[in-house]
């Protein structure tokens, strides 16, 4: 009985040693990329994975960006959390804080490497930075824009190269086009609360104090104050007439403007070759709606970048980097935004894409990203907002407007009632922190 | 039931071992778990963390959104039991006459059952999407309203309690089927020769006869409205508009694993299991002491 256990000991022993031996060094990715986006991540990972005999990319999708930041951190707790994992931008100050990553500008440092941190767009770049050093790998960054249906324009006698710059105009078109009978409702937003954010950056507002988290722990934020209840008065005024419809949150409303079913979208860019994949008609895009005679400021990034969790092995960081490095490719990079809409993340693919045409070729390609690269970021405001619990406070964000556009609180009530949930939330995040 | 394994002292013991260690296991510690943690504050990697006392109990008690959880959970519940049940009940009888078909229809009201809370959760978000859902359509050209349940409170709550109800139905239907074939037909005989209409025997000899089912079937829906609805929930309006589907359990859920705040949710989870738990000893209660049983 004894020689027989210790044989079987043995065994087992020699048979996971061989397996060590040949083992490749395995990275688990989680991701929230859905839909069009998914098959295009799945194709550049596995052109990793045959690249790289001896490492092992293993790429999972957990869900929305919400499940996937809060699925890490309960994995995390559980000590089960993956090598990288991909946060939106909401998620930042909350990774940044969390003790459970390593910075990936500190990775090259780490394996004896130098790398040129310049080569990757500036607006992201700034982002993700913390006093000037990169802390997660940029990989989709996007921004919001206007997408529209010209075939409606037109239809509606509207100028199908003129979209709408400011609100007034949304509304105006928006008249025309109910009127004419083309659509019941005509613009929704995706990302509803994102687009506040959006609102308040593009002109110039500071969103939370600490200039927007970015210099120290935001301690409330800075709505409503008059600009903020002027945006949410004229969003719940449109919703009143019709104009504005609440088609749900994320990329819900995707279908209602493929459809025809409305007329006008504000969306991520990523949601572009989605959109011009499903839509039977001409599509335009141009920059987000704006308040005249309001100050300017920036659209601010959203998105997602790659945060890598500490404690990873020596072999398991190179492997990482490998795949970072993969990624950062010129021609890796440029399938990335051809195939999702999603901004070219380094100098390189830029020049390349411009170089043969592409954006002559496609020039709603272009569209969220001049809009970024033509704003201001020299404000705290036009760079965009960091907070701890940002999750919570975009959830009661869209709790404000579902409560505004309904006509259940006032726009200023719901935007209060909002800020003094924000407001506790980043007392809890603080005292939690113990700061 | 006297005679209880004479000669063997241990073997009792080690038979319900089993499923006391998994009651252990999986409840009994991670509630005491929850217990501890509703002390505390923590941060949301959980590598800080300090004593609070009681402040995620008064934040709880003196939060708005709690009590309106509360009062939509049970608003939520009666709309699922009480609508849900007297429609089960109606189908059943329908489908227990005698006519031409009857095993067709008593399949058809049944499968309803074989999809989960989630699958029903789809259809119907897209049965009422609102910029594209034919429900949403057809109701706007009957009655002229134009409903949009992903920023009307109450039309939200209505149109997940509909979708509960209908997901819950085949399994109340087969209940009740059940329930019906069981009545004695004498009795109801009886009754018509005393000169009893059809619908005064269904009320007096009928429905007394099924109170066993529907006591059972009024516990049952109580746990799926308090509980198993979450997948609905999760799929339809993910606790909106503005906080009015946020039922006691998807609240819980939003505030741990959304907004992060495990400690309040903690203590949430504590407040929930006694509420939980004297709801059902009070509908054991009444159950055993007023239903109807055959012996």
């Amino acid at each position: 009985m004894k020689r027989a256990l210790t044989f079987l000991l043995l065994i087992l022993v020699g048979f996971s040693w061989a397996y060590l031996g040949y083992a490749k060094t395995r990275i688990e990715f989680w991701h929230a990329m859905s839909g069009s986006r998914l098959k295009v991540l799945e194709k550049i990972v596995n052109d990793f994975n045959s690249l790289h005999p001896d490492i092992e990319v293993v790429p999972v999708f957990t869900g929305t960006y919400e499940e996937t930041l809060t699925k890490f951190i309960a994995a995390y707790r559980a000590g089960t959390a993956p090598h990288i994992v991909q946060v939106y931008e909401v998620g930042t100050q909350t990774m940044i804080d969390s003790g459970a990553i390593i910075p990936v500008y500190q990775i090259p440092e780490v394996l004896g490497e130098t790398w040129d941190w310049g080569q990757y767009i500036l607006p992201i770049l700034l982002y993700y930075s913390v006093d000037g050093n990169l802390w997660s790998f940029p990989f989709n960054s996007s921004t919001s824009m206007l997408y529209y249906n010209k075939d409606h324009f037109r239809a509606a006698g509207l100028d199908p190269n003129k979209p709408p710059t400011t609100w007034d105009e949304v509304e105006e078109y928006g008249k025309k086009l109910i009127e004419a009978g083309i659509v019941k409702n005509v613009i929704a937003f995706g990302w509803p609360d994102w687009q506040f954010e959006q609102q308040l950056a593009l002109h110039n507002h500071l969103y939370a104090d600490n200039d927007n988290g970015r210099t120290g722990l935001a301690t409330r934020v800075m709505w409503p104050d008059e600009f903020s209840i002027k945006v949410f008065e004229t969003w719940t005024r449109l919703a009143q007439e019709g104009i504005l419809i609440y088609a749900g949150v994320e990329y819900d409303p995707n279908a209602a403007f493929t459809s025809g079913a409305i007329s006008m979208l504000l969306q991520s860019t990523s949601s572009l070759d989605g959109i011009l994949k499903t839509a039977k008609f001409e599509v335009g895009t141009s920059f987000l709606p704006r308040f005249a005679g309001e100050p300017i400021g920036n659209s601010v990034i959203g998105g997602a970048s790659l945060w890598v969790r500490k404690g990873l092995s020596y072999d398991e960081l190179r492997a990482v980097w490998e795949f970072f490095k993969y990624l950062g490719n010129t021609d890796v990079t440029i399938y990335w935004h051809k195939n999702t809409g999603y901004f070219p993340a380094t100098n390189a693919a830029v020049k390349q894409l411009m170089d043969e045409g592409w954006f002559a070729k496609s020039p709603n390609h272009l569209t969220a990203f001049l809009q970024i690269l033509i704003g201001r970021r020299d404000t705290a405001a036009s760079l965009g907002v960091r907070l701890g619990p940002f999750v919570a406070i975009r959830d009661y964000i869209r709790s404000a407007m579902e409560k505004a556009f309904s006509g259940a609180l006032s726009p200023a009530e719901a935007l209060a009632e909002a800020a003094a949930k924000a407001n506790a939330a980043l007392e809890e995040y603080r005292l939690a922190l113990g700061k | 039931m006297e005679a209880r394994f004479p000669g063997y002292r241990v073997l009792p013991y080690l038979l319900v071992f089993p499923s006391v260690a998994v009651i252990i296991v999986f409840l009994v510690v991670p509630f005491i778990q929850a217990a501890i943690q509703s002390f505390f504050q923590t941060s949301p990697f959980g590598t800080t963390s300090s004593f609070v006392g009681v402040r995620q109990y008064k934040l709880l008690f003196s939060d708005p959104s709690y009590a309106r959880s509360l009062l939509t959970s049970w608003y939520f519940a009666l709309i699922v039991i009480i609508g849900g049940l007297s429609l089960s009940l109606f189908i059943a009888v329908l489908v227990t006459r005698r006519v031409r078909g009857t095993a067709f229809y008593q399949i058809a009201f049944i499968w309803t059952y074989a999809l989960s809370p989630a699958v029903a959760g789809v259809i119907w978000a897209l049965l009422f999407d609102p910029a594209v859902g034919i429900g949403t359509y057809v109701f706007s050209k009957l009655t002229g309203i134009a409903i949009n349940y992903t920023i009307q409170g109450t039309t939200a709550i209505l149109v997940l309690a509909a979708a509960a109800i209908w997901n819950m139905l085949g399994y109340n239907v087969c209940f009740y089927i059940a329930g019906l074939q069981n009545v004695p037909r004498e009795l109801e005989e009886a009754a018509r020769v005393d000169g009893a209409g059809p619908w005064r025997t269904f009320w007096v000899i009928t429905f007394p006869m099924l109170s066993p089912t529907t006591a059972f079937l009024v516990f049952v829906n109580t746990i799926y409205a308090f509980f198993q609805v979450f997948g609905l929930i999760d799929i339809m309006t993910k606790g909106g508009p503005g906080g009015a589907t946020e039922i006691l359990v998807y609240k819980l859920y939003r505030d741990a694993f959304i907004r992060v705040r495990y400690n309040y949710a903690s203590a949430q989870s504590v407040v929930l299991f006694l509420i939980v738990a004297a709801t059902a000893i009070f509908q054991l209660w009444v159950s055993t002491r007023r239903a109807v049983y055959l012996r």
